[in-house]
This record gives structure tokens, C-alpha cells and sequence, in this order.
């Protein structure tokens, strides 16, 4: 086993230790500071934007932080836990269909529909949690990939939601008190941004994110010392689930209109890996450095570049960054450091 | 390795950003040249799967821009193309046209293509209240019914009821009246629409439907649809589908040896070169919907120059090398433009629209009116079909008869040969 598995194996074992242990192997996580830091942060941003006054910068920053909540929730499953999950793009759908069903069938608006989503989202990260009883490593995540080619099919085939044609959905021009309705979509992401990076840095300094990482570097071995892995995995894939769901909740409101190609596009299920890879794959800060890092690089070529070039770059940084800083950006400093 | 690493890091930022620096200043060549242009902006597929007709597009508008601004503009001033990569995503749509509308602060707003990348667009023009000129939507503003959303396609307001009926208008050219037909189509908006207007018509004559499916786009093999079909025996083949699985289906078709009095409908695929150099003969008598063929009743004035100078710049371009779908259409697009800003004087969006439903406008794709929801007030659904086609050249196809136009019979310019299958 390596020094990092030995490390998580014996953190596991504060699982059934008493709960002094776990304080003598992590630093303080200072909860309170962190979401005071980060609500600040997120306040700071909303009235920065409204002073510029300028529309895009809600646009832009909107699609950045779908990627932080849906980076730092495939984080909680693929970088804690190991499980490398590929149908990202299958959840996120899930939770756009689930709002616009409910939109369709109640009339319910955007918050609903999230807390839907997340709650729908959840039950099938639940299911996902057990296919990891029997598939493990490759086949885990080929289940991943298949779940969202099923769910594909199933919004393919529902004529109620608009089926291959794609449903639209007409929002209202202005929601008060915000000054438009971009500032609207980008306040309610950055609240679930800063609630799924809380979340994903909870789980990271608690005796879950230790029990995960030892499921990570050895599942036998973390089983035969105590950790209850398959209790672990289903909290992991619900919460990673949830997380994904209500990353795309909000999606048919944002575009106006949304058909199964655009929800399941295959450039969410990358970026959702490629950004905690880039970041940092396993801690809660990597995930948000690769969502700004990558996302804003998409974001800025496609406004300057503007040409199949930007998908070019974007590959090449993909292929440095996989070959030069394997831990991602967070692991080459903690090597440097 | 960590020096190495930064430096190497240095270099490749300065080499992006002058093939960076590079890109900009070719996407903007007007940048320099005037004080004031009218900047026209839009989202275009230049990379991702609607990348051919997405490149084919704003050729057709590049074109439109060099030769205005030969001439000296629109109301004096030159135009500016600002356009941007939509990468076929919808989801970078919304956040596109809000940096053209409230960063690069563009005069006018056209769209990308097509349905699906236009309907993002929507919310962000309408909570503007710009005035929104597409192509080759499909009843995008059924939805939101804006009272400025414009969209030049020959399908018009009421597809289910227009679309199919020149497809029946030939299938009542036949010796015999036809008694089944047989129809398959794809899983998306376009295609459900015309299939859905096929049945609608199949009913409306007692034609009896013996075989009617849908597919998944990712189907790779036809050859079962196609027998399902061969065992119904119908008169009538109607297919709606995409390039890819139109290429699918008249394989299988030419390999099952099937043989009805019509087979076509609405195939996307052979209107455009690479699907006629790669089919060559296997297309003779498919009888398809289409938006243009140079046959002497679709000679408007114009076509014929722009399609010559499309077809010198396409192959470096490297775009589809015939330009007879989408680009006049696309030149229209801009013509219609033009035309409404020389009459009314001035860029106001209110008096765009206003003119725009009032205004009958001349091209080079013909005349056309807008109807209340902005679609053609009088659809043109072309229904072609290919005949003596003897080898994979493209240059017959820059010729009439190759492409025979079977109906409306306003623009007819042939007659129906049959069955499919047979010699043409």
C-alpha cells in the first residue's frame, strides 16, 4: 500500500475510534470562516458585477460556476472516493427535465424545480451508489456512461417533455429585486456553487471524506479495517448526485429552450472530469481553481478566438496538464511546497 | 523540469496569444477601415456538427458585406461583420449575444443556425427588444410568439399542414393513384415536423400508412427499417432525417433493392455537395425536399453571380463546394436586412420590425413576405428530384437538370420519373 493509503486507512479507522481521533489528523476545518469567507466573496461578486452594470459578465459567470457546482460534485465521488463517474451529463439532464416536467405539469419557477431536481437527482445517485457493490474501477464508470445513454433514450421517448423536439421554456423578462433576470440565474448559481463547494469541503474534513479516501487508495483494505464502504459510496453518489441535479436545474432557463442533444452534450461530462483534474483531483479547492481556470478559458475563447482554434487549445491544455502536473494545480504546489 | 515547465508554460501563452491576436484581426478585417460601420453580429457553427452549413452561412455573409461595402455601404456607412464560434452548443448561446449586445454593442443581431441554437438566443433579444433576423429556423417563435423574430426558410407558419403537400402534389403525378405509403423519421424537431405533415396529408388523400417509426439519431444500420418497409409493399416512401442517417437509408435502400413509385421526403443530406459527389448515380429518381435548384424557373436575379462567387471562394474556404442549400438563403438574409435599413433610413429596432411585416422583399432567392410570426407568409417547399445522374461529378449540378424541381408547380421544371431504383 502506498504512504498516501496508509495515511487514508488510518484516518478511516477514527470511523470507529473515539471521536478525539480525527482532530490529531486534520487541522481545524474552520467551518464558520469558510462559508463567512465565502458568502462575502459570493456578495462581493453580485454588486462588483451590478457596479460594472455590464449583462455578459452575469452570463459569463454563470457558466462558470454550473461547472464549479458540477466539478466539486463528481470531486465528492471521482476524487475522495476514486470512482471515476461519466454520466455527469445524465444527471445534470435528469435535473433539467425534472424542472421543466414540474414547470409543465405545476407551473412551479426555477426554485422548485431545483429543489426537485436535486431531490430526483439524489434517488438516482442512490441507485448509482449501489451498482457499485458489484462494478468497481473501468466498468463503474462505463455503468456511469451507460445510465446516461438510458436516460437519453427516456427523454428521447417522452413526448410530455418535449421529446427529440426540445421544450422551451418562457421566462419572465425580470424577476425583482434583481435588475434582470441574468442577475437573477447568476445569484441563485452562485448559491448553489457556494453550498456545493461547503459541502464537498465538509465531506473532505470529516470522518466521511477519510472514510472515502481510504475507499480510494484500497476498498478491501478500508472494508477489513472497519469502514463501512458501502454506507460510505451510497452518501458519496447521492450527494454527487444532488449536487449534479441541481447544476441543471436552472439550465432550461438560462437557454430558454433545451433539447436532449444540448442536455446531455458530451462537453459537460468532460468538463466535469477534466476540471477537477486540472485543479486537483480530491481536494474541495481543486475543482473550483479548474472550473475557473478551464471554464474561463473556454468562456474567454470563444468571445476573442472564435474559431475551431479554441477547442484546439482547450484539447493541448487537457494534454499538458494530464502529462506535467498530474495531481492537478493543487498537487504541484503541495509538491513544491 | 519545474524552470523548464514555467518557461515552457511562457512560450506557449505568447504563442496563443499571437495566434490569438492573429485570429481577432481576422475576424474583424473592417476594424480598421471606417470611423462608424453598422456592426451586425451573430453566433455562427464553425466548429461542431453544424459546422458545414454553419461555415456555408457566413461565407454567404461575408460575401453580402464586401459587396456593399464596395458599393458604399448602408446609409453611408460600412457594414461590420462581429460573429463568434457557437461550437454547435446551445448552452454558449445566451452568453454570446449578451456580449454582442451589451459589451460589443452590435447595431443588429442575426442569428446562428439553426433551430436549435437560435431558441437560446431568443430571451436575451427579446428582453432587449431587438430586432431578431434568422435562418433556417423551425418554428422557433411558436413558443414566444415575438412580435420582432423574422426568419427567412421557405417552410412558413403551418408546417404540418404545407410542408408534405408538394411531396403529394408529385405523388399524384403518378400513373396510378398511389394507395400506401411508408414513413420513417428521426428523432428531432425538424424531422418529427415533416413526418408529422406527411401523415397529416396521407390521411387527408385516404392513403393508408403501412409502416410509420421514428429512429434515434444513433442509429448506424438501416437495413431493418428499410426491410419493415420493403414487407409493407408502399407505393409512398416518406423519410425525414439528417445527413448521416440519410446517407444510411439510401444505402440500404440501394442495396435491399427497393424499389417503390416514390421514395424520398425530407431528407436532409442530398441537398448539399459532399452527399452528391458520394452517391453519385444511387440518387437518380429520389424525390426530396429542397430550397433551391438553379433551374431556369428558379433563375431570380442575382443567384447566379452570388453562386459563382460563392462557389470561387469555397473550395478555400473550405466549405460545401455547390452553395445551392443554405447560402442564398443566407445572402437573403442580409438582403432582407439591407433592404429594410435603406428603406426606413435609420437603425431603429421598432421601425426594422415595423417595416419587416409590412415590406414585401426582393432577392436573389425570389420575393417573400413575412407573416405575423415572422415565417414566410407563403411557404415554398421544393420537392427536386435527381435524374440522369451518370457519374460522382459536381459539375452537373451547377446546371439545370440534373436537380429537376417536380413541385410547386409554379416553379415546376420537369416531369416525375419512376420508380426509384430505376436507370435514370
Amino acid at each position: 500500500m502506498s504512504a498516501a493509503g496508509e495515511r487514508g486507512v488510518e484516518a478511516a479507522v477514527g470511523l470507529g475510534a473515539p471521536r478525539a481521533a480525527p482532530k490529531l489528523l486534520a487541522p481545524s476545518p474552520h467551518h464558520a470562516l469558510f462559508w463567512l469567507g465565502a458568502v462575502l466573496l459570493g456578495a462581493a461578486l453580485v454588486v462588483g458585477l451590478r457596479l460594472i452594470g455590464n449583462e455578459y459578465g452575469y452570463f459569463a459567470g454563470y457558466f462558470i460556476l454550473q461547472y464549479i457546482v458540477l466539478s466539486s460534485a463528481w470531486n465528492i465521488l471521482g476524487g475522495y472516493a476514486g470512482y471515476v463517474n461519466f454520466g455527469a451529463a445524465g444527471f445534470m439532464a435528469a435535473g433539467a427535465y425534472t424542472a421543466i416536467a414540474l414547470r409543465k405539469a405545476f407551473g412551479l419557477d426555477l426554485l422548485p424545480g431545483i429543489v426537485a431536481a436535486g431531490f430526483v437527482t439524489g434517488l438516482l445517485g442512490l441507485g448509482t451508489g449501489y451498482l457499485t457493490l458489484r462494478l468497481r474501477g473501468v466498468f463503474f464508470s462505463i455503468a456511469t456512461l451507460c445510465l446516461a445513454v438510458v436516460l437519453q433514450t427516456l427523454i428521447v421517448n417522452w413526448d410530455y417533455v418535449g421529446g427529440s423536439r426540445g421544450a422551451y421554456i418562457v421566462r419572465p423578462r425580470e424577476v425583482p429585486p434583481f435588475v434582470s433576470y441574468g442577475e437573477y440565474m447568476f445569484v441563485v448559481m452562485l448559491m448553489l456553487a457556494i453550498l456545493a463547494v461547503g459541502i464537498s469541503r465538509t465531506v473532505e474534513l470529516s470522518r466521511l471524506g477519510r472514510g472515502l479516501q481510504a475507499i480510494r487508495d484500497n476498498e478491501r483494505a478500508a472494508e477489513a479495517v472497519g469502514v463501512p464502504t458501502l454506507r460510505l459510496k451510497l452518501i458519496a453518489t447521492t450527494l454527487c448526485g444532488v449536487l449534479m441535479g441541481v447544476a441543471g436545474a436552472p439550465l432550461p432557463y438560462y437557454s430558454g429552450y433545451l433539447n436532449p442533444e444540448a442536455a446531455f452534450s458530451l462537453a459537460y461530462a468532460v468538463n466535469a472530469i477534466a476540471m477537477p483534474l486540472i485543479g486537483g483531483a480530491g481536494s474541495w479547492l481543486g475543482p473550483v481553481i479548474g472550473a475557473v481556470l478551464l471554464g474561463g478559458l473556454q468562456q474567454a475563447a470563444t468571445v476573442t478566438i472564435s474559431s475551431a482554434l479554441n477547442l484546439w487549445i482547450v484539447g493541448w491544455m487537457l494534454v499538458i496538464f494530464v502529462a506535467l502536473f498530474p495531481r492537478g494545480i493543487i498537487g504541484w504546489f503541495r509538491r513544491r511546497a | 523540469m519545474d524552470h523548464l515547465t514555467r518557461r515552457q508554460f511562457g512560450r506557449l501563452s505568447l504563442a496563443a496569444a499571437i495566434a490569438g491576436a492573429g485570429q481577432v484581426a481576422g475576424v474583424f478585417p473592417a476594424l480598421a477601415q471606417s470611423a462608424n460601420p453598422i456592426r451586425i453580429g451573430f453566433a455562427m457553427a464553425l466548429s461542431g456538427g453544424l459546422a458545414g452549413n454553419g461555415r456555408a452561412t457566413l461565407l454567404a455573409y461575408q460575401i453580402w458585406a464586401q459587396e456593399v461595402n464596395a458599393r458604399g455601404g448602408i446609409l453611408g456607412r460600412p457594414v461590420q461583420l462581429v460573429f463568434y464560434d457557437d461550437q454547435t452548443q446551445p448552452g454558449l448561446v445566451p452568453g454570446i449575444y449578451t456580449k454582442l449586445l451589451d459589451v460589443d454593442k452590435v447595431d443588429i443581431v442575426t442569428s446562428p443556425y439553426a433551430t436549435a441554437m437560435i431558441a437560446p438566443a431568443m430571451p436575451v433579444v427579446m428582453q432587449r427588444n431587438v430586432t431578431f433576423l434568422t435562418i433556417f429556423g423551425a418554428g422557433v417563435n411558436e413558443a414566444f410568439k415575438y412580435d420582432r423574430h423574422f426568419n427567412v426558410n421557405v417552410v412558413g407558419d403551418n408546417m404540418k399542414e404545407t410542408y408534405a403537400t408538394g411531396y403529394f402534389e408529385v405523388a399524384a403525378m403518378l400513373p396510378a393513384p398511389p394507395r400506401s405509403i411508408a414513413i420513417a423519421a428521426v428523432d428531432n424537431e425538424f424531422a418529427q415536423k415533416a413526418a408529422e405533415s406527411a401523415r397529416y396529408h396521407a390521411k387527408k388523400r385516404g392513403i393508408r400508412i403501412v409502416y410509420d417509426r421514428s429512429y434515434p439519431p444513433s442509429t448506424v444500420d438501416f437495413t431493418p427499417i428499410i426491410r419493415a418497409m420493403q414487407s409493407g409493399r408502399p407505393d409512398l416512401v416518406f423519410i425525414a432525417s439528417y445527413p448521416p442517417d440519410s446517407s444510411g437509408l439510401v444505402r440500404a435502400a440501394n442495396e435491399l433493392r427497393f424499389t417503390p413509385a416514390i421514395f424520398g421526403g425530407g431528407l436532409v443530406g442530398p441537398q448539399l455537395a459532399s452527399f452528391q459527389s458520394q452517391f453519385g448515380p444511387l440518387l437518380n429518381n429520389l424525390v426530396t425536399w429542397d430550397v433551391y435548384s438553379p433551374e431556369p424557373t428558379m433563375d431570380f436575379p442575382g443567384v447566379a453571380t452570388f453562386l459563382q462567387k460563392y462557389r470561387e471562394l469555397a473550395p478555400r474556404e473550405q466549405t460545401d463546394l455547390l452553395g445551392n442549400y443554405i447560402p442564398p438563403y443566407a445572402y437573403a438574409q442580409m438582403q432582407t436586412l439591407e433592404q429594410t435599413l435603406t428603406r426606413i433610413g435609420k437603425i431603429d429596432q421598432a421601425a426594422m420590425a415595423a417595416d419587416m411585416h409590412a415590406q414585401e422583399f426582393d432577392t436573389i432567392v425570389g420575393k417573400f413576405r413575412f407573416s405575423a410570426l415572422g415565417e414566410w407568409a407563403e411557404p415554398r417547399n421544393l420537392f427536386v428530384q435527381f435524374q440522369g445522374i451518370t457519374d460522382n461529378e459536381l459539375e452537373r449540378y451547377k446546371r439545370p437538370g440534373a436537380k429537376v424541381i417536380l413541385a410547386p408547380a409554379s416553379l415546376k421544371s420537369g416531369s416525375l420519373r419512376t420508380p426509384y431504383g430505376a436507370a435514370g
